[in-house]
């Protein structure tokens, strides 16, 4: 489902170029729950958007669903990711000027799909908001933010599901009941999670971990 | 995403930014500078459709000539031959004297067939509603303007006398065909029969009298007869068609129009730099949003046309409700000049409307549209990294959009590419030239921070690390001061030197058209009532020809071809005395047997616009006949005494063969004008001018047509208040989280208070100095180029103008930066 060879991120800084990924080779299968694991700084968060086509790698490759992500234009990724992919962030990322509902329906609206407002309807009933159609983001707890963000992760059935410290912002219990949602979700949806985290015992939650230092891979295919 | 989806949401998000109060200013931004546009734009075209279009029908007929003297019968009989119908008028002031009231008029005799185009409009009574009137007045009656019949308390039905005659007030006058040169008609009009002028005895010899033939046919015919005319005509005849009838017209008010379009102009740009950061802030507070919806799956397309839908949608509601303000606005333009107008101005038409929205987008596009077309290229990465921003906008798009709306609207407003270059040009200059200054005084103001208490250094520091900003606002506002104190330091100086020209002693009348025989009887009248008057000088009114044998026209420079002494007929005199505020300048003044002698002194300033040197043989006609004269001297002249002046003096016995009036002038106290209608009485001929009152109607036009300029450089400053919060919304962002770091740190909302107050007093201060330093150099140049007044240091706008500024400018940003006080630091901290 996810394939990345010979994946290498390179900036130029002023002290000269610097490697924050180097020679990234991975396999991430239909339906299979992955973390990426690693300290602050380790380039979890690079390997996540170099892997979602939301940027491009200094050389290597990355598949997703047999798209050559590198192949395409920033408008031709645009579209894989409208069709096939979902995101739950660290800060949420929701529109502060569309209501819950609203922030549901953008996905399946952007996509033309039917009967947008109930299937957002539905999806936010599921995550336990269907008092909370009409909020904004900002008359929201951050648990609720968040599960407006997993109803819209999910809006568009996507096949891979990625994940960015889902549970960054919010306390620990709160961040235990995400989870469990996230995983149930996922599950319903029979997609392919893909998971930044540097909590251990999230990551212990998926199928694979895949651990990172200095930007490179140290334990490819071990298990927790 | 297809089209309804993207302008559903696009419209969902406008409205939620717009409840937000993230448009206010941009949105405020865009009905300033259209509101003026359109107010401009409306009474303008209101006024001059009025003028313009009715030219034919203002004129009377399709073509006029005028002379001083009856022309020849022949030119008449020729006229008719040819197909066209004539009429004749006679015009000249009397002054109208009833009970003890006295009026000056300006009196058209007509014949039957006046007006041969358009109609007169007459009512029963003063302020009574008017209709077309197909008749003139009958022998023995009168046709009088409102204005004269509430000066002089009479109404219709009423008996006045012109000169000797008796006339009854058949109706009220409201709208008279005519030559439409003088909007600002000083004596009202009293329209008679021609065949009751002999009766009058005001035509006399000399007499100042105006025919004007009237002829009207097809536009074949007309054009033959004025081939034919035109080679007949005299340098004393002037020949008006429709055409030079419009182009007069249109001379003012096209002045008016370029005048009020460069204050628009400012408006407008001003309004633009507020669009421009307004559109700015906008565009940053939606770099996630763009991020996310590319996340989602948005193409560049989506984006751009859900933010140009939102831009759209918000230009034409803005440029709407500029548009209805811009209407009131110019509704309470023609309130305060209504006085002024010579007529009802014409319908509105809905094209200023449009070219309202055409300016509120043509802003919008130029200004908004660069920062709003950074958001496509948002880069998607930014969900995961919020650090990543598009790269800035093209310098050369931002300030070439910018560049290209102003030219485009300034060229628009002027239609004229040399102005709009020259206008932009120098505006360039001087916004670099007061940039530079207020950048100066920023960085003196920042010397004083260590000398100060801790909120002033606050505010003082706030300045100068926002300087570029804080540069652009005193330019704004430092503009739109200086506008408004050269107005105002204009106005008041125009005024006080007019007034203080006036002292007790000074003459406050002329009495004009005495007749030669009158002259003794005239002098003994003013003497047995102790009236003191100046000496009485004949006038012969002629005109300059020739200067060394050669047409005067073309003698003189291309400049001066058109100067007014040319086209018209001058006023000689004779005399051997110097008049008391006469100067030698260059020449000698007449001995004594220089009497009958060709010879002629020449005011000065004439002299020197038609390159009149000593010894040059000047030709003069009077009346048909020629004559010539070796300048001898060249004499200065001080207009402003309110005495007899002349541009021509003659010895005695050169030019006594003419046929001549004599004129006086003399002071009257305000309690002894009684005495006037004695003088009219006595000597129907003779012309009372009452300077005093001419000077007040001078003087009422001055300042309200001042007040109409203030009126619109209001538009100048509200736009530079809506930079002013454009630029405080802008920071408003890093003021809040400053704010809450302070207060945790543990400053006082007293002393944050204290600090923008500070900050903003200085903002305005230095504005206001900068518009006093301006306002000075402009004073300079006016005062010593053009009105040639005396110049002196103008301290009331040293001390008014940043004192102003510092109150208005204070005031707003205080109210501004509330915000920063507001909000709760843990919040905000939380938040940041």
């Amino acid at each position: 489902m996810v394939a990345a060879s010979g994946l290498s991120k390179r900036v130029a800084t002023a002290a000269g170029p610097l490697d924050i990924l180097a020679d990234i080779d991975l396999q991430i299968h239909a339906g299979e729950a992955v973390a990426i694991v690693g300290v602050s700084g380790s380039g979890k968060s690079t390997l996540l958007g170099l892997l979602a086509g939301l940027d491009l790698p200094s050389s290597g490759d990355v598949r997703l669903a047999g798209h050559h992500m590198n192949a395409l234009d920033e408008d031709g990724r645009a579209q894989v990711r409208g069709e096939l992919v979902g995101f739950v962030f660290q800060s949420f990322q929701l529109l502060s000027g569309l209501t819950a509902l609203e922030n549901v329906m953008l996905p399946l609206e952007l996509a033309n799909t039917s009967a947008p407002r109930l299937q957002a309807t539905g999806l936010l009933e599921r995550v336990g908001l269907a008092e909370r159609l009409t909020h904004y983001p900002k008359q929201l707890s951050g648990g609720e933010q968040q599960r407006v963000a997993i109803a819209r992760a999910f809006s568009m059935q996507p096949a891979i599901l990625f994940a960015d410290e889902p549970t960054g912002n919010l306390d620990s219990s709160t961040g235990e009941t995400i989870i469990d949602l996230l995983f149930e979700l996922n599950h319903e949806h029979h997609a392919t999670l893909v998971l930044v985290t540097h909590d251990e015992a999230l990551a212990g939650r998926c199928e694979r971990r895949i651990r990172l230092e200095a930007g490179r891979v140290v334990e490819p295919d071990g298990t927790a | 995403m297809n089209r309804v989806t993207r302008w559903r949401l696009a419209m969902r998000l406008l409205a939620r930014d717009w409840r937000a109060g993230e448009l206010r200013i941009l949105g405020a931004a865009i009905v300033i500078a259209v509101a003026a546009s359109t107010a401009i734009g409306f009474f303008t075209d209101r006024l001059g459709r009025g003028m313009i279009n009715q030219s034919a029908d203002f004129l009377g007929a399709d073509l006029v000539l005028e002379s001083p003297r009856p022309v020849r019968t022949q030119w008449l009989a020729e006229a008719r031959d040819t197909g066209l119908r004539t009429s004749e008028t006679l015009e000249f002031s009397s002054v109208l004297v009833v009970g003890d009231r006295l009026q000056l008029a300006s009196v058209r005799a007509v014949d039957a067939g006046f007006p041969l185009r358009g109609r007169l409009r007459t009512a029963a009574g003063p302020f009574l509603t008017d209709a077309e009137d197909v008749t003139t007045p009958a022998a023995g009656e009168a046709w009088a303007a409102p204005r004269l019949l509430t000066r002089l308390g009479l109404n219709s039905g009423d008996t006045l006398a012109v000169g000797k005659q008796s006339l009854v007030i058949a109706k009220v006058l409201t709208f008279e065909p005519g030559e439409a040169g003088s909007p600002f008609g000083l004596a009202p009009r009293l329209l008679m029969n021609l065949a009751d002028v002999p009766a009058t005895g005001v035509v006399q010899p000399g007499s100042r009298l105006t025919y004007h033939y009237l002829f009207a046919g097809s536009e074949q015919d007309i054009a033959r007869y004025r081939g034919w005319l035109k080679s007949r005509l005299g340098p004393s005849h002037r020949l008006v068609g429709v055409q030079e009838g419009r182009r007069a017209v249109g001379t003012a008010l096209e002045r008016a129009e370029r005048f009020l379009g460069l204050a628009v102009m400012a408006a407008i740009v001003l309004a633009g730099v507020a669009i421009a950061m307004a559109a700015r802030r906008y565009s940053e507070r939606h770099f996630d949003m763009s991020a996310m919806l590319r996340c989602l799956g948005a193409t560049q397309r989506d984006l751009l046309e859900l933010y140009l839908a939102q831009l759209l949608v918000l230009g034409l509601l803005a440029s709407a409700a500029g548009c209805l303000l811009g209407w009131l606005a110019q509704q309470g333009l023609l309130v305060l000049l209504a006085d002024l107008l010579p007529m009802a101005p014409s319908a509105p038409r809905a094209w200023p409307l449009l070219a309202g929205l055409f300016t509120g987008l043509v802003v919008l596009a130029g200004f908004a549209l660069p920062p709003v077309l950074r958001l496509k290229r948002v880069p998607p990465l930014r969900v995961l990294r919020r650090d990543l921003s598009p790269l800035p906008g093209n310098a050369w798009l931002v300030y070439g959009a910018a560049v290209t709306a102003v030219v485009l609207l300034m060229w628009r407003y002027t239609d004229n590419a040399k102005l709009t270059l020259a206008a932009l040009a120098g505006g360039a200059a001087a916004l670099v030239v007061l940039g530079v200054l207020g950048f100066v005084l920023l960085a003196l103001g920042r010397r004083l921070h260590t000398r100060v208490g801790v909120a002033w250094r606050f505010g003082l520091n706030n300045l100068w690390r926002r300087r570029r900003t804080s540069v652009s606002q005193i330019l704004a506002f430092g503009l739109a001061l200086m506008a408004m104190a050269v107005i105002a330091l204009v106005r008041s100086d125009l005024l006080t030197t007019w007034e203080s020209q006036l002292p007790v002693d000074v003459p406050n009348h002329f009495a004009i058209n005495i007749l030669p025989d009158q002259v003794e009887a005239v002098r003994g009248f003013m003497d047995a009532r102790e009236v003191p008057t100046t000496q009485i000088y004949p006038m012969v009114r002629g005109r300059l020809v020739s200067i060394n044998d050669e047409p005067v026209r073309q003698a003189v420079t291309k400049e001066a071809q058109s100067d007014n002494a040319l086209n018209r007929e001058l006023n000689f005199t004779w005399t051997t005395e110097l008049q008391e505020d006469n100067r030698i300048v260059n020449g000698r003044w007449w001995r004594s047997g220089d009497s009958g002698r060709p010879l002629v002194s020449v005011e000065s300033k004439l002299a020197e616009r038609l390159g009149i040197e000593l010894d040059d043989e000047l030709g003069f006609t009077v009346g048909d006949e020629r004559f010539s004269a070796r300048v001898a001297s060249i004499r200065s002249v001080q207009w402003d005494s309110f005495r007899p002046n002349f541009y021509m003096v003659f010895p005695p016995a050169v030019i006594e063969r003419f046929p001549a009036t004599y004129m006086t002038s003399f002071y009257l106290p305000p309690g002894d004008k009684p005495m006037l209608i004695e003088l009219v009485r006595n000597y129907p001929a003779l012309t009372v001018l009452e300077m005093d009152l001419i000077i007040a109607q001078v003087e009422r036009i001055f300042r309200q047509v001042t007040l109409a300029v203030e009126y619109v450089l209001l538009f100048v400053l509200l736009a530079g208040f809506a930079v002013l919060f454009a630029a405080l919304q802008a920071s408003l962002d890093e003021r809040l989280y400053e704010g809450a770091l302070l207060r945790a740190l543990g400053a006082s909302r007293r002393q944050l208070r204290s600090g923008h107050l500070a900050e903003f007093i200085t903002l305005g201060a230095l504005a206001g100095l900068v518009a006093a330093i301006g306002t000075e150099c402009i004073a300079w140049v006016l005062y010593s180029q053009v009105l040639h007044f005396d110049y002196s240091f103008k301290w009331p706008v040293w001390v008014a103008a940043p004192l102003l500024g510092a109150v208005l400018i204070g005031a707003a940003g205080y109210r501004g930066t509330r915000p920063v006080v507001e909000r709760s630091p843990a919040l905000l901290l939380r938040e940041g």
